[in-house]
């Protein structure tokens, strides 16, 4: 689902307006994210030895690579915004690419690390899991949930962004008509602030 | 109204919070609807044609502001502090577990016995532990205007002492499934001497409410096959009857060998049933359904030793 | 839609007028008037299917044993019930419609800040209502745990819970959508001189609701989200079997679920808010205090939720401090009502349909909102809680409530809106089996319920027996007064009178452009220069 688009059949452009929607939709992204945050405390609380040992288990180097993968990621999305308001249209369009090449490695290293943990019978009603005890059943639904969740969201990104890289070329996104850009980049920096609060909760855990 | 007049030390106080809040809405809803009539009528268009653009009125406002908030907190005050006493049971209550399932309860009392319906002494305070073994179910005595969730895996309880002989309704209160509002049960105020007299007696004297075969321990009676005894542990039985009478579920006389009609994925089909259908009706319930029953039956983890047992038993339930 | 504002005062109506014609010129149009009325069909269609179930269920009641339907039928019917009632026709309820179409004008706008998002919202609303009934017809058949999908019940029963459940998280889009829209009008779109104290005060409920909107959906969002999941995959976080908490559901359910109760209750609030000054030709008393309470409502209403688990075994302090500061949310709801029966006193009252039904409201939604605290007291809400008593508190607040204001509100800009008028003496009529049959059929529920009668019971025992009996024969009065209201009104869609611009004497904005409004709503953008409901010039306090 895109966020809303700028108020096309007003009689002008409110590029504020804009931008007060985009705010709100992220708004309502952080809560829905903030609902498994209150779960995730909550387990937490009632199982730490279990959420320590769950930490262990998970891909602390996938985890930390993909941490670097999505913060450039966001660093050429913003570059790629600066450089469309100085006119500079080539220089952001291969700013946008290299974010969604970065952004399809870090969906490639998800597969990886799911791949792996599926095969070892690590997964919701898998055989391994369910010998576990209880807390750690919970742990990985979390888990497979929020990344999960998350990965989606990237997913949904790369769609964005590739809409706005077509928008450049055709010049539907100029210097003086960029809102769209900032409202993707915006969106973009959502799904790497949520990144950054799964590691520490699931990689770091332990 | 005579439900009122069967009292425990509970229902006092929470009939006294009820009409203490009662008149204060009855008088407010009154001082409203009496005011709204009265103006519709003293300045209707045909005696008021002009009206006046009245802003507001700083001292008024404030006024029904804070007459409002001292009366809830009043209210507020009283409903907690006898909840307080509602969640603080005597410390020499009786302690009696009651636990729910589909769609029935069980009481167990200090001495291991077991009864589905409640037996209590006059004046004697009471702790109910409710369990549940399945679905969230609601422990409820108007009566005693008493009630607990009866969550899985928690611990919940409520506390009573019963202050009138004679026989109360227990209902169920969270929707459990089907038979949700069949979910029902007795409690009995017997008379302290009456009571002990009943507590002591024998345990496997019939005591008044139909005793089940005692839970927990499948092999009791000698001679029962193991696919029955499954059965019986497992509460199978709660919805299924080994003797042609419907129940929620279908009965399983007969059964093994009949022709089944099943609704699968929303389409009709036939199956004989055989033991791989009974297997799978057993594991998976919900994938092939009876046509003209619900859907109620949950999954139920029998290991393959026990499927055996009840599929072998079944074949010879003629 | 056109983009500049060429077209003059008598320029075609919303209703003929537009790109398109036919069936297409409706579901395509981003026409903020057009999408109103797409919702407005939509809704009272749902809520006939809604109400149709609820009759049947009082028929099942009339009976001490099982007769039209088994007790798997019933489970569904009122699960069923709720669902529509609360999620396809109250929860979009006045501000779906009456937000839609009326929010702009009274701003002084020519649409919402995002017309093609708002089109986008209805159909989210239609693709959600499209699976909701798919779920009655696949599957073990529609579900049949409540509105409210408790855990674990709605995790092993084997109804079509998930595709209901996916449902409801489809429609929760389209509130999203419609709040972050309408925030964004109202920061944006107003016209020159309106401040925020020159808005009328509907437009303050939509936009406190609006909000609501936005923070509390995302919550019901994932906790349905985590439903599906549960059932699909066997997460396990609320499955007591795999170490999952039943009650942190609960919780998650009701963070969201309260603050919709207020999602419901504030544009009906508002709308009366209107209607009281306008009928009675005087400004509204206190217009801040009604104003922040709106505001004040969406906040502190955000942190009761756990007044539905009182007997769940939560902890005393939790249950302390839930109930305290359920008591404080009634606050502003009581100041709005002294507020409004304030602005009768010394005004010109003309006592029309709109009138009438808007002081039912005041009545009705009084002793809904009473009963409600007399819930939110932790030791009687023990022995009400899951009784006919709560059934009786939400059919006061929510039919009595969000509903009368939703007939109210239809009654007083139905000429605005299809530029015809109804027939006031019908619609006066209508309101006696109306008023008698509610009251018989629920003020006799909430004696059921402190008689002890458990909600969701297939059959009573028999001291409950004349309670439903009365209850039952009330409900059909209330059909005789509604099949009377509706039908009235749909006469007047095809053989009306013409409307005037300004049937009531009305001062807000959209009385003084024609009756149905032009597409534009406004050949020239209008300069606002004072308070919004300025009768008496010259007569004011
Ligand atoms: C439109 C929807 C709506 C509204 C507005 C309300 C308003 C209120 N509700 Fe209600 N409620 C529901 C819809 C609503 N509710 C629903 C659907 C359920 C059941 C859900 C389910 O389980 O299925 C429910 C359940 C519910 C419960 C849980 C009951 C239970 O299951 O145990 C509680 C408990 O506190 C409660 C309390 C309140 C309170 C205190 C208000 C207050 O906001 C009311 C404030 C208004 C007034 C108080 C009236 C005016 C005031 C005066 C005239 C002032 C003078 C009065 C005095 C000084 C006393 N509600
Ligand atoms: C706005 C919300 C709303 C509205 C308007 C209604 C309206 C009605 N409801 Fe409501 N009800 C709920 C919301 C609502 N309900 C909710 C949320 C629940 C909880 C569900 C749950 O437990 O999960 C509930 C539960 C509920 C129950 C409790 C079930 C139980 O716990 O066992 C009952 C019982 O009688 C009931 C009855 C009715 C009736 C008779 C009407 C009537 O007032 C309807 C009146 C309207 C009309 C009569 C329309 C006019 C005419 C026609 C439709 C044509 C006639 C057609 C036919 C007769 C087929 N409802
Ligand atoms: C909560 C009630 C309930 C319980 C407990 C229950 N069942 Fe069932 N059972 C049903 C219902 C309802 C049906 C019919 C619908 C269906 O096919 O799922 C059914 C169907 C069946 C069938 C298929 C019968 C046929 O007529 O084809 C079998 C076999 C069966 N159950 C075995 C069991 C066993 C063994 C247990 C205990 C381990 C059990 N049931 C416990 C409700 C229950
Ligand atoms: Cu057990 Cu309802
Ligand atoms: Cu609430």
């Amino acid at each position: 689902m895109s966020g809303p688009g700028p108020a096309a059949a007003a009689p002008h452009r409110d590029y504020q307006g804009a931008k007060i929607g985009m705010w709100l939709f992220v708004f309502t992204e952080l809560i829905l994210f903030g609902g498994l945050f209150l779960l995730y405390s909550a387990y937490r609380t009632k199982y730490p030895h279990e959420f320590h040992e769950g930490g262990q288990e998970l891909n602390v180097v996938i985890g930390v690579a993909n941490t670097i993968v999505l913060l450039t990621s966001s660093l050429t999305v913003a570059m790629s915004i600066t450089a469309i308001q100085k006119g500079e249209k080539r220089r952001a369009r291969i700013l946008l690419a290299i974010t969604l090449l970065l952004a399809a490695v870090f969906l490639v290293d998800k597969v990886v690390e799911w791949s792996a943990e599926i095969g070892r019978g690590i997964y919701p009603n898998g055989p391994e899991l369910l010998k576990r005890p209880q807390g750690a059943i919970i742990f990985f639904g979390l888990y497979y949930t929020m990344t999960g969740l998350h990965g989606l969201h990237v997913l949904a990104g790369i769609g964005v962004l590739a809409v706005m890289l077509a928008l450049l070329t055709k010049d539907r996104i100029r210097s003086d008509d960029y809102v769209k850009l900032e409202n993707a980049g915006l969106y973009w920096h959502l799904v790497d602030v949520i990144w950054i609060f799964l590691l520490p909760l699931f990689y770091l855990a332990a | 109204m005579p439900f009122l007049s069967q009292t425990a030390g509970i229902t006092e106080r929470v009939d006294s919070v009820f009409l203490f809040m009662l008149a204060v809405s009855v008088a407010f809803l009154l001082g409203i609807t009496g005011l709204m009539i009265y103006f519709v009528i003293r300045y209707s268009r045909k005696r008021n044609p002009q009206g006046e653009d009245i802003e507001g009125n700083a001292w008024l406002e404030v006024t029904w502001t804070v007459i409002p908030l001292v009366l809830f907190m009043g209210m507020f005050y009283f409903g907690w502090t006898n909840f307080e006493y509602m969640r603080n049971p005597p410390r020499d209550a009786m302690v009696i577990e009651a636990t729910g399932r589909q769609w029935a309860w069980s009481f167990k009392y200090p001495s291991g016995r077991i009864t589905d319906e409640l037996f209590v002494a006059l004046g004697e305070p009471v702790r109910i532990e409710v369990r549940s073994l399945d679905v969230i179910h609601g422990f409820y005595i108007p009566a005693f205007r008493v009630k607990a969730d009866v969550v899985p895996g928690k611990n919940n309880y409520l506390w009573f002492r019963p202050e009138a002989l004679g026989t109360f309704d227990i209902q169920c209160t969270v929707i459990c499934g089907v038979d949700h509002s069949y979910m029902l049960s007795k409690v009995h105020v017997l008379s302290v001497p009456e009571f002990k007299k009943w507590y002591f007696a024998d345990e496997n004297a019939p005591a008044a409410g139909r005793s089940p075969a005692p839970a927990g321990k499948p092999e009791a009676a000698a001679g029962v096959s193991p696919g029955l005894a499954v059965l019986e542990s497992k509460h199978c039985l709660s919805c299924h009857s080994v003797d042609g009478k419907p129940m929620v579920g279908p009965t399983f006389k007969g059964l093994f060998g009949a022709k089944r009609l099943v609704v699968a994925g929303g389409r009709d089909k036939e199956a004989v049933a055989d033991g791989a259908y009974l297997r799978r009706s057993i594991l998976d319930p919900s994938a092939e359904i009876v046509k003209g029953y619900p859907p109620a039956m949950e999954a139920v983890p029998l290991t393959d030793r026990e499927v055996e047992d009840v599929i072998a038993y079944l074949r010879n339930l003629k | 839609m056109g983009t500049t504002a060429t077209a003059g005062l008598d320029g075609a109506s919303f209703l003929d007028a537009g790109r398109r014609r036919g069936i297409l010129g409706w579901i395509l149009s981003t026409d903020h008037k057009r999408v109103g009325i797409l919702y407005l069909a939509a809704m009272v269609s749902f809520f006939f299917v809604g109400a149709g179930i609820g009759v049947t269920m009082r028929l099942v009641a009339l009976s001490m044993n099982p007769t039209i339907v088994g007790p798997q039928t019933y489970n569904a019917l009122f699960t069923v019930h709720g669902v529509i009632m609360i999620f396809l026709f109250v929860i979009p309820g006045l501000s779906a419609v009456f937000g839609n179409f009326f929010l702009p004008i009274l701003i002084g706008a020519r649409d919402v800040a995002f017309p093609r998002l708002n089109l986008a919202s209805w159909y989210f609303f239609i693709a959600g209502a499209a699976l909701a009934i798919l779920s009655l017809f696949t599957g073990n058949g529609p579900p049949d745990t409540g509105w409210s999908f408790y855990a674990p019940y709605s995790l092993r029963t084997g109804t079509n819970v998930t595709l209901a459940v996916f449902a409801a998280f489809v429609i929760g889009f389209s509130s999203i959508f419609t709040g972050i829209n309408f925030i964004t009008t109202v920061h944006r779109m107003r016209a020159p001189g309106m401040t925020w104290h020159r808005m009328p005060l509907f437009v303050w409920s939509v936009y406190a609701t609006a909000w609501v909107q936005v923070l509390a959906t995302p919550i019901l969002g994932i906790t349905l989200l985590l439903v599906i999941l549960e059932r699909v995959f066997g997460i396990g976080v609320f499955d007591p079997a795999k170490g999952g908490d039943p009650l942190l559901y609960q919780h998650l359910f009701w963070i969201y679920s309260h603050p919709a109760v207020y999602i419901m209750i504030l544009p009906a609030m508002g709308a009366i808010s209107e209607i009281i000054p306008t009928h009675a030709r005087r400004t509204a008393f206190g217009y801040k205090a009604i104003a922040y309470s709106s505001l004040s409502i969406a906040g502190v209403g955000s942190l009761v939720w756990a007044h539905h688990m009182f007997t769940s075994g939560m902890s005393e302090t939790a249950n302390m401090v839930f109930s305290l500061l359920t008591f404080l949310v009634a606050i502003p709801s009581a100041i709005k009502v002294f507020n409004w029966t304030a602005t009768l006193y010394k005004g010109s009252i003309d006592l029309s349909p709109p009138m009438l039904f808007a002081l039912t409201f005041v009545f009705l939604f009084t002793i809904g909102g009473l009963t409600g605290v007399m819930q939110g007291a932790l030791a009687l809400n023990v022995h009400l809680h899951d009784t006919y008593w709560i059934v009786g508190h939400f059919h006061y607040v929510m039919f009595g409530g969000t509903g009368m204001a939703f007939f109210a509100a239809l009654l007083h800009w139905f000429p605005k809106m299809f530029g015809k008028m109804y027939n006031r003496k019908v619609a006066t009529l209508a309101w006696f089996p109306i008023f008698v049959g509610f009251n018989m059929l629920y003020f006799t529920m909430l004696v059921l319920g402190w008689m002890g009668m458990p909600r969701r019971y297939f059959q009573h025992l028999p001291q409950f027996h004349t309670g439903h009996v009365v209850a039952t024969v009330g409900s059909w009065f209330l059909v005789a007064g509604l099949l009377i209201l509706f039908g009235n009104l749909v006469v007047a869609l095809f053989r009306g009178e013409k409307a005037p611009a300004n049937p009531w004497g009305g001062v807000t904005l959209e009385w003084t452009i024609p009756s149905p409004p032009p597409v534009e709503n406004f050949h020239e953008i209008p300069t606002v220069t004072g308070r919004p409901y300025a009768f008496n010039p010259g007569r004011t306090r």
